[in-house]
């Protein structure tokens, strides 16, 4: 099969001594920003940015990417040591991983939470090895209209099924669509929405947005919730690592369907975070043991954590494929693309051969590499959790400062970034969803792009979105998706019952 | 002390505002058809429209949620005591610059409401601008702003 050799191909780029190096690294940085509340995989790797101008490009994906596999672990460790999830997507976590802790088992917590990511996440690169190649073919032959209805699926998709209230998510999207829209129009020539502030026609970046909405945000939310490190016993034994591990298989189903859900969420743009509190409710329901769930069950701590690695993993498909980032981080790593020159979506594929399959391959590898290494760290990223709050808070800030500085040395870079700080808090506060937002800057162009493009070639009638089965059958979808929950609120009113208000879980959602 | 009905509606109030002024700027750029296809001015002029009209929905639905607490009083103080010194310390970079900005921010917010003690305060201070120069000037090669004040003194 053609892919299996290109895949080794890229296990011929992948595991040489400087990229293993790399992954190190990374993985080593992620599971450090994953440790930190307040800094998390979206901003880490806006921050490695920079570091990466440098190198080639698919040295610098492997390490961004290993970054976010690293970042994932260390989101769990600090859920289920601490109960403080480290990660948004690593709340679900928390449920039961951290009873299961408290009570005497915290190696058999961590294990099995690391085991159930690492098959997760093995679900998820092989979904990308086998169907990437594919649906690239595929998008090979679109044109500005279908990619436009592309994007409109994916933003409608974040509507219809992200789990945030759709009023919240339609303007969390039109505000990221609007910040992009900031500065030269690309097509025109004009300048933009810069409301008399001339240094704003550079425009918006986005990793200005990402150090201020999930840096600070999260910092000021996590200063509020005035946590306290409990840290029970932090010591790994090996026997009972094992001893997990070899009893994972016993729990296949709830492995396979937690897989299965969080590849689901991670190509369609629901996240991870999403992914994992979906599958840790369905788990709760099926389960035979689901009232025991929330007093530390195994299954509890599988369902979150398969679910959530493998759609942190599936969301770089749509991302390499189409040019459509899958979760917040993979929109970062996307810009990174295009910053290094390379232009996300299928032509990647024919082009840029080493890069996608270096990647893949890094995938399999890096995973490896972050579960051996997050399971002899744990101690020591442990340890990092009793350094007192009031010394990290400001840590963060002035890591978030110079990191928003250092995108184009812009002091008023600085200045929007605290800006989307006091936003990133009320939103979440609120729960409006962060990632749309994110993925709306990042990808806005594009999609205004190729809905200009469309239109130039129609002369103006939108009849070109439904001028073939694929498209049609794409905006009807994207249409469909949209109605969602006003079909649902509808349903629920004929049937008598009160849209259910905000649970406290979805709070926390982005 | 702020409730939740309170902070939906002025968040409401806060994203709507924004719409507005993007809707009214993009009028500018032209919105619409023309020889030259889509004026730039469209996509965003209905980025700002979808920006207010959902706005004013979140603004209605908020005003009928409860006025549960959200926010209180003493969240409040550990938002402002996290916040309020940031804020300084971003206001002061082009003065002094990042590094000494940096120290001061660190020196202030361990030594004044004396979390830490003096001297832990004063090596966690002086530590932090090194490994900012160390790390930015000298691995990434930024160049942090020095501010008014270095410049001023000739650096």
């Amino acid at each position: 099969m053609e892919n299996i050799d290109l895949l080794l191909h890229g296990f011929t780029i992948a595991i040489t001594l400087p990229h293993l190096a790399l992954m190190v690294i990374g993985v080593l940085l992620g599971i450090l920003v994953g440790v930190l509340p307040g800094l998390g995989a979206p901003n880490g790797v806006s921050l490695l940015l920079p570091l990466t101008f440098g190198m080639q490009p698919v040295s610098a994906i492997i390490l961004l990417s290993s970054m976010y596999w690293g970042a994932l672990f260390g989101g769990s460790v600090t859920s289920i040591l601490f109960n403080i999830p480290g990660e948004p997507s690593s709340v679900a976590t928390t449920f039961d991983g951290y009873p299961m802790a408290r009570d005497g088992r915290p190696t058999t917590a961590l294990a099995t939470a690391f085991g159930s990511a690492a098959f997760g996440a093995l679900v998820g690169v092989i979904l990308i090895t086998f169907l990437a190649s594919w649906v690239a073919k595929v998008a090979l032959a679109f044109g500005p209209a279908e990619y436009f209805a592309v994007y409109f699926l994916a933003f409608a998709s974040f509507v219809g099924m992200g789990g945030a209230p759709p009023a919240k998510t339609i303007v969390a999207l039109a505000i990221g669509f609007a910040i992009a829209a900031i500065g030269i129009d690309t097509v025109s020539g004009s300048v933009r929405l810069t409301m008399g502030i001339d240094e704003l026609v550079k425009g918006v970046n986005f990793v200005v947005a990402v150090m201020g909405l999930f840096g600070i945000g999260e910092l000021l939310i996590a200063v509020e919730e005035e946590f306290h490190a409990r840290a029970v016993s932090s010591k790994i034994e090996w026997r009972e690592v094992f001893r997990a591990l070899g009893r994972l298989p016993w729990h296949g189903v709830a492995l396979l369907r937690s897989a299965a859900i969080g590849c689901w969420m991670g190509i369609t743009p629901g996240g991870p975070t999403a992914a994992s509190f979906m599958s840790y409710g369905i788990a709760k329901r099926f389960s035979s043991r689901g009232k025991h769930f929330g007093t530390g069950e195994v299954e509890g701590v599988i369902a979150p954590e398969t679910a959530d690695h493998a759609a942190g993993t599936s969301a770089l498909l749509p991302m390499l494929s189409l040019g459509i980032p899958g979760s917040a981080t993979a929109a970062v790593m996307m810009g990174g693309l295009m910053i290094w020159g390379l232009n996300p979506g299928p032509m990647l594929f024919i082009d840029q051969k080493d890069f996608v399959w270096g990647l893949i391959a890094s995938m399999y590898v890096g995973n490896i590499v972050a579960v051996v290494l997050v399971l002899l760290t744990v101690p020591v990223f442990a340890a990092l959790m009793r350094i007192p709050f009031v010394i990290i808070a400001p840590l963060i800030v002035i890591i978030c400062a110079v990191g928003a500085y250092s995108v184009s040395n812009s002091y008023l870079d600085v200045i929007l970034m605290l800006g989307f700080g006091v936003v990133g808090y009320l939103f979440k506060k609120l729960s409006y969803p962060l990632a749309p937002l994110v993925l709306a800057i990042v990808i806005g162009d594009k999609a205004e792009d190729a809905f200009r493009q469309s239109m130039l070639m129609s002369k103006g009638s939108l009849g070109i979105f439904f001028a073939n089965r694929l498209v049609t059958s794409l905006v009807v979808g994207g249409v469909a998706l949209l109605l969602l929950p006003l079909v649902l609120q509808v349903v629920r009113m004929l049937r008598g019952t009160a849209p259910d208000q905000a649970k406290p879980e979805e709070m926390r959602i982005t | 002390m702020i409730s939740r009905r309170v902070l939906e509606v002025s968040t409401a109030a806060l994203t709507g505002s924004f719409g507005l002024a993007v809707a009214v700027s993009s009028i500018e750029n032209g919105i619409g058809w023309s020889t030259a296809g889509v004026d730039s001015g469209t996509f965003p002029f209905l980025a700002g429209v979808i920006i207010v009209l959902g706005s004013l929905y979140n603004f209605g639905r908020g005003a009928l949620t409860g006025a549960a607490v959200v926010v209180s009083r003493s969240d409040l103080r550990r938002i402002a005591a996290l916040f309020v010194p940031a804020a300084i310390f971003i206001g002061v970079i082009p003065a002094i610059g990042m590094y000494l900005a940096s120290a001061g921010y660190m020196f202030g917010v361990l030594a004044l409401p004396k979390h830490q003690s003096l001297l832990r305060s004063l090596i966690i201070a002086a530590l932090t601008p090194v490994a900012l120069y160390v790390v930015f000037e000298r691995l990434f090669l930024v160049t942090l702003p020095h501010g008014a004040l270095a410049a001023a003194l000739g650096f």
